[in-house]
C-alpha cells in the first residue's frame, strides 16, 4: 500500500516541473517569436531580432546586463556582511530592545519602494552620488540589508553561542573567532545571505530608476520600458537573462556547499 | 558580544526609509517637491475621496490571498521533500527555480498565459471550448483580481519555499529527530515539532511577502482591474501625473501603503511577543 | 503669454552660452558630450538616434551624445529634486512638449531662450499652427521642434471592411458590435476622449485661446454622456480599461478589440514592420478631425552642456535628419520644416520621399488635423473620466 504523503509527493513533483519549465519555455518562444496572434498555440515567423539585441553588434542589453550582475554582487556581499552583524546584534537583545530591533529591520522591507526612493535620491544627491551606480548600490542596499538582517536575526535567535563561547574562553580574539569559528561553521547561512541580498538587487526597478536617474540602466528597467512599448520580444529576451544568471548561480552554490548540510536545492 | 550594538544596527538598517518617510511627509504637505508651499489639502482630499479606501482595501485582499496560498504551498513542498532522496533535492530545486524572475516577468507570463487571447484561452479555442476570446472567463484585469494572485501566489511562493527548506534541515531536523526518539508518531511529530518550527521561523518571511505584495507595481499594472483601483497603482498614477500638484497626494498614498505594511509587521511583533513573553 | 511664476530662481552661468555668437557656441560644444533624455520604448527610435544620429554628431561636430531614458513627468520630477538638493545637473536636452513644458516653465527648469538662434530655426514651418503652438503655449525660445503626429484609430481590414467615419458613426459601431472596442487609460486614451470632445462640443476652435471652465464642463459633460451611452458595448462591458496603449494593440492584435488607436498616425507602419500588430493594419482618421502635435527639444536649466545641446538641437531640425527620420523604415515621424523655404537638394528628395503604402497622404492629415489646446483640458478631463467613469465601473 502507498502512504498518503507519497501519494501526494507524486502528484506534486509535474506541477512543480511546469512551474519551473513553463515559464521558461514561453519566455523563449516569446523571444523568438513574431506575428504570434490568437489563436495560434506557436509564433508564425521565427526571428532572432531580440537575442541580436543582447548577442549581436552594438548590444544594447549587454551593458545593462553587465550593471545588473556588477550590483546584485556588491549587494549581496555587502548585505551579507552588514546583515550579519546587525542581525546577532538585534538577536542578542531582550525585551523591548529586541522589537525595536526587529521593527526596525522590517521596515526597509515592508516599505513601498516609492517610499524610500524619493527621499533617498535626494540625500543622494545632496552627497554628489546622485544618478551614479554608486548611489543605485546605496539604494539597492536599504531593502537587501533589511532582508538579510531579517534573516540572520531568524539565524541567530535559534543558534547557540556555545562554540563562540568556548572559543573566546580559550582566549582567541574577536576577530579569531569570527574567522575560524562562526564563519566556517555557517558558511551555509552566509552564502544563502549573499543570495538574497543578491536577489533583492537583482529584479529592483522602483529604487534603481529613482536613485540612478535614468543613467544607470540595469536589466529589469530594460525589460520594463520594453513591455511598456508593447515590444514583448524584447521584454522576453532580457526577462530570460533576468532568470539564467541567478539558475546558474544556485548550481555554483550548489557545488561549493557539497560538504556541508543540503538545503538549498 | 554585540548587544550594546543592537541600537546602532537597528538605526543603521531604518535610517533610510526614516529619511524617505521623511521627505515624504514634507512633500505631502507642499513643502517639498515643487512649487507652492504648505497646505494639507493632499490629506484632506485623499481621506475625502472613497476610492482610497477601496483601493487600499482590495489590494490588501490580494496581498492576504496571495501570501497565503504561497505560504500553504510552500509548507506543504517543504515538508514533503525535505529528506535527503535524490527525488526530494530534485523537487527542492524545482521549487526555487522561479525566484530570481523578475516581477515583471512574471506579470508578462500572466498575461500571457491567463489573459482571454493567451495561450490557456488558445487551448480552449483549439479543443473547441471557445470560439472567441470574449467567451473565455476573465482572469485578468477582473474584478476580483484572480489572475494577480495566482502570479503573485506563484512568484512569492518560491521564497517562502526556500526559507521553509532552510529551516527543516537546520534546528526542524534535529528536533524531529529527538522526538521520533522518544516514540512519538509521525502526525504527533508534525504537530508538535514540525509545525511550531515552521511557523515561528516562517513568520517573518510571510510578513515580508505580505507588505511587499500590499506595495508591488509591475505585475498589478499589467493583471489589475481599473476598477477597484490597487493603492500602488494610484500611487503612481498620481507620482506620474502631468500637474505637480498630484505628487503631494501621491506622497500621502506612499504613506499610507508604509502603514499597511507596518500594520502587518506590529501585527507580528505582538504575536512573537505574547508567543513567547520572554524573548 | 505669462507662463506662471519664475520664482527667483537664480539665473545661471550657462544662461550666457545662449546669446554667444553661433561659431563660438561650436568651438564650445566640440569635443563635448551631450547627454539627452528621452524616452526609450520604441527600437526603431533608438535605432535611429544610436545608428544615425551619435556617429553624424561625432563625425560632424566631435559630440558624443549619452542618451538616457526618461520622459514627461519623470523629467519634471527628476529637476525639481536636483534642484532641492542643489546638485549639479544629470541631463543637457530633454524631449518633451505640452503639458511637460508647462510645468517645466512653471517651476523655471528649461533654459533658454536659445530655439530661434539655431541656424536651421530659419527653415522651420512657422506658419503651421501645430508647431508654432504647443498645446497653445509660446515655446518664447525654450524649445525647439523637431517633429510631429497626428493621431489616428487603428483597425483591421481583414475583420473591419467598412470602418466608421466620424465619432456617431462609430458610436452606432461599437453598439452594434458589443466588446469590440475600448480606449487605454494613458495619455493617448485621454487624447481619445479630447477628439471626440472636440466632436460632440463644436470643435477646437470652442476651446481655444486658454483654459475657460465653462467651454470646458459643456465639452465634458458631451464627452461622458457619450461614454454613458455606449460604455456597456464597450470591452468587458466598459468595467475596466487597459493600461496603456501597449496593452491596447496586445487586445487589438490577438482580436479581443477591433480597433486600437496611437498619437502617431504611422505607429501602426512600423508596429506592423516589427510584427506586433498583424500586416492587415490600417491607419484611420475620423471626419470630425483629429489631433495633431509637435514635439519639441528643451535644454534643462541645470545643463552642464548647453552648447552641445544646442548644437544637438540644430542638427536634429536639419534637412539632412529630418527627412532620415520621416522615413518609413526609420521612424516614420513628420517633418517640421516648410520645404518650400528648404534649399535644393533636400527640397526635391523631400518630394520625392517615398510613404509607406498604407500611410496617410499629407493632404488627408492636413485637412483631419486640429490643434491642441491648453494642458488644463488634458488634465481636467482625465480627472474627471477617472471619477466619473472609470471609478463607477458597472457591477
Amino acid at each position: 500500500m502507498i502512504s498518503m504523503p507519497t501519494v501526494a509527493r507524486r502528484g506534486l513533483l509535474p506541477i512543480l516541473l511546469l512551474s519551473a519549465f513553463m515559464p521558461l519555455a514561453i519566455l523563449m518562444l516569446v523571444s523568438v517569436g513574431r506575428d504570434w496572434f490568437f489563436p495560434a498555440l506557436l509564433p508564425g515567423t521565427i526571428d532572432l531580432t531580440g537575442w541580436r539585441t543582447v548577442l549581436g553588434s552594438g548590444a544594447r542589453l549587454r551593458p545593462a546586463l553587465i550593471a545588473s550582475g556588477v550590483l546584485a554582487v556588491a549587494t549581496g556581499v555587502a548585505a551579507m556582511v552588514f546583515g550579519a552583524f546587525a542581525g546577532s546584534a538585534i538577536a542578542s537583545a531582550r525585551g523591548w530592545r529586541r522589537v525595536v530591533g526587529a521593527g526596525a529591520a522590517f521596515l526597509p522591507v515592508a516599505a513601498p519602494p516609492v517610499a524610500v526612493a524619493t527621499g533617498l535620491h535626494a540625500t543622494l544627491l545632496g552627497a554628489g552620488l546622485g544618478s551614479s551606480i554608486v548611489g543605485v548600490f546605496i539604494a539597492h542596499l536599504v531593502p537587501a540589508c533589511g532582508y538579510t538582517t531579517l534573516y540572520f536575526l531568524g539565524v541567530f535567535t535559534v543558534r547557540e553561542g556555545g562554540f563562540e563561547d568556548a572559543a573566546r574562553t580559550l582566549g582567541a580574539g574577536v576577530l579569531d573567532v569570527i574567522r575560524r569559528v562562526t564563519i566556517p561553521m555557517m558558511r551555509r547561512e552566509l552564502l544563502e545571505a549573499v543570495l538574497l541580498g543578491a536577489i533583492v538587487s537583482w529584479g529592483q526597478v522602483a529604487l534603481t530608476l529613482v536613485a540612478g536617474g535614468g543613467r544607470v540602466r540595469t536589466l529589469p528597467l530594460e525589460v520594463m520600458d520594453y513591455l511598456m512599448a508593447g515590444q514583448d520580444q524584447l521584454a522576453a529576451t532580457g526577462s530570460l537573462l533576468l532568470a539564467i544568471p541567478p539558475l546558474i548561480a544556485f548550481g555554483v552554490l550548489r557545488l561549493a556547499l557539497r560538504n556541508v548540510e543540503m538545503v538549498l536545492p | 558580544m554585540t548587544r550594546r550594538w543592537s541600537g546602532l544596527a537597528a538605526f543603521l538598517v531604518a535610517a533610510p526609509v526614516l529619511v524617505g518617510v521623511a521627505y515624504s511627509l514634507f512633500a505631502s504637505v507642499g513643502l517639498r517637491g515643487g512649487s507652492g508651499g504648505f497646505s494639507a489639502e493632499p490629506w484632506t482630499a485623499a481621506f475625502a475621496d472613497h476610492r482610497l479606501v477601496i483601493g487600499l482595501a482590495w489590494s490588501l485582499w490580494v496581498a492576504a490571498i496571495a501570501t497565503a496560498i504561497a505560504s500553504l504551498a510552500a509548507i506543504l513542498v517543504a515538508t514533503l521533500f525535505r529528506s535527503g532522496t535524490r527525488s526530494s533535492g530534485v523537487a527542492r530545486f524545482l521549487a526555487v527555480v522561479p525566484l530570481p524572475l523578475p516581477h515583471v516577468a512574471a506579470g508578462v507570463l500572466g498575461v500571457l498565459v491567463l489573459g482571454q487571447s493567451g495561450l490557456l484561452a488558445r487551448g480552449a479555442f483549439l479543443a473547441g471550448w471557445i470560439d472567441q476570446p470574449a467567451a473565455m472567463p476573465a482572469l485578468i484585469y477582473d474584478r476580483w483580481g484572480i489572475g494577480l494572485i495566482l502570479v503573485l501566489a506563484w512568484k512569492e511562493f518560491p521564497f517562502i519555499a526556500l526559507i521553509a527548506f532552510s529551516l527543516l534541515a537546520g534546528r526542524g531536523k534535529s528536533l524531529e529527530e529527538a522526538a521520533r526518539t522518544l516514540g512519538a508518531h509521525r502526525w504527533a511529530i508534525f504537530r508538535t515539532v514540525t509545525w511550531p518550527v515552521l511557523w515561528r521561523g516562517l513568520a517573518p518571511a510571510v510578513v515580508a511577502v505580505f507588505a511587499f505584495v500590499t506595495g508591488t507595481y509591475e505585475a498589478t499594472v499589467l493583471l489589475a482591474p481599473s476598477d477597484p483601483l490597487a493603492l500602488p497603482l494610484m500611487t503612481i498614477e498620481r507620482y506620474t501625473d502631468i500637474g505637480v500638484a498630484s505628487r503631494a497626494e501621491a506622497h500621502v498614498l506612499v504613506l499610507m501603503g508604509l502603514l499597511a505594511g507596518l500594520g502587518a509587521v506590529v501585527l507580528h511583533e505582538a504575536v512573537r511577543a505574547w508567543d513567547r513573553p520572554s524573548a | 503669454m505669462i507662463m506662471g511664476c519664475n520664482r527667483g530662481a537664480p539665473e545661471p552661468a550657462s544662461n550666457a552660452v545662449t546669446a554667444l555668437p553661433w561659431d563660438s557656441v561650436l568651438v564650445l560644444a566640440r569635443g563635448s558630450t551631450v547627454t539627452w533624455r528621452m524616452w526609450r520604448g520604441d527600437p526603431s527610435i533608438n535605432a535611429f538616434i544610436d545608428q544615425w544620429v551619435a556617429p553624424r554628431l561625432v563625425a560632424q561636430y566631435g559630440i558624443t551624445l549619452e542618451v538616457v531614458p526618461g520622459q514627461g513627468p519623470g523629467i519634471v520630477n527628476l529637476l525639481v529634486t536636483e534642484r532641492e538638493a542643489g546638485a549639479r545637473g544629470s541631463t543637457d536636452l530633454l524631449w518633451i512638449n505640452g503639458a511637460t513644458f508647462a510645468s517645466l516653465r512653471r517651476e523655471a527648469l528649461l533654459l533658454g531662450p536659445w530655439a530661434d538662434r539655431l541656424p536651421n530655426a530659419q527653415y522651420v514651418d512657422t506658419a503651421s499652427p501645430i508647431i508654432a503652438r504647443d498645446f497653445e503655449q509660446d515655446p518664447g525660445g525654450y524649445e525647439s521642434p523637431w517633429g510631429q503626429v497626428e493621431y489616428a484609430l487603428i483597425y483591421d481590414n481583414a475583420r473591419v471592411s467598412s470602418p466608421p467615419r466620424n465619432v456617431t458613426a462609430l458610436g452606432a459601431w461599437i453598439d452594434a458590435h458589443p466588446g469590440r472596442f475600448t480606449h487605454d487609460q494613458s495619455f493617448s486614451g485621454m487624447t481619445f476622449l479630447k477628439i471626440l470632445m472636440y466632436a460632440l462640443a463644436g470643435g477646437a476652435e470652442r476651446f481655444q485661446g486658454g483654459f475657460d471652465s465653462l467651454a470646458y464642463v459643456a465639452g465634458r459633460d458631451s464627452v461622458m454622456g457619450w461614454l454613458t451611452r455606449h460604455r456597456a458595448s464597450f470591452w468587458r462591458g466598459g468595467a475596466t480599461y487597459p493600461a496603456g496603449v501597449a496593452e491596447l494593440h496586445r487586445l487589438f492584435a490577438n482580436g479581443e478589440i477591433d480597433f486600437s488607436m496611437s498619437n502617431n498616425e504611422n505607429e501602426v507602419i512600423t508596429k506592423v514592420r516589427q510584427g506586433i500588430l498583424p500586416v492587415t493594419a490600417r491607419p484611420l482618421l475620423l471626419t470630425d478631425g483629429m489631433l495633431a502635435n509637435a514635439h519639441y527639444l528643451g535644454i534643462s536649466v541645470n545643463a552642464r552642456n548647453p552648447a552641445g545641446a544646442m548644437v544637438v538641437a540644430d542638427f536634429l531640425l536639419s534637412p539632412e535628419a529630418q527627412l532620415e527620420k520621416l522615413r518609413p523604415e526609420v521612424w516614420a515621424d513628420g517633418s517640421v520644416l516648410d520645404v518650400s523655404r528648404i534649399p535644393e537638394p533636400w527640397r526635391g528628395r523631400f518630394m520625392a520621399q517615398a510613404r509607406d503604402q498604407h500611410a496617410l497622404s499629407p493632404e488627408s492629415l492636413r485637412l483631419h488635423a486640429r490643434p491642441e489646446v491648453a494642458p488644463e483640458y488634458h488634465e481636467r478631463l482625465t480627472e474627471d473620466w477617472r471619477r466619473m467613469i472609470r471609478a463607477n465601473a458597472p457591477r
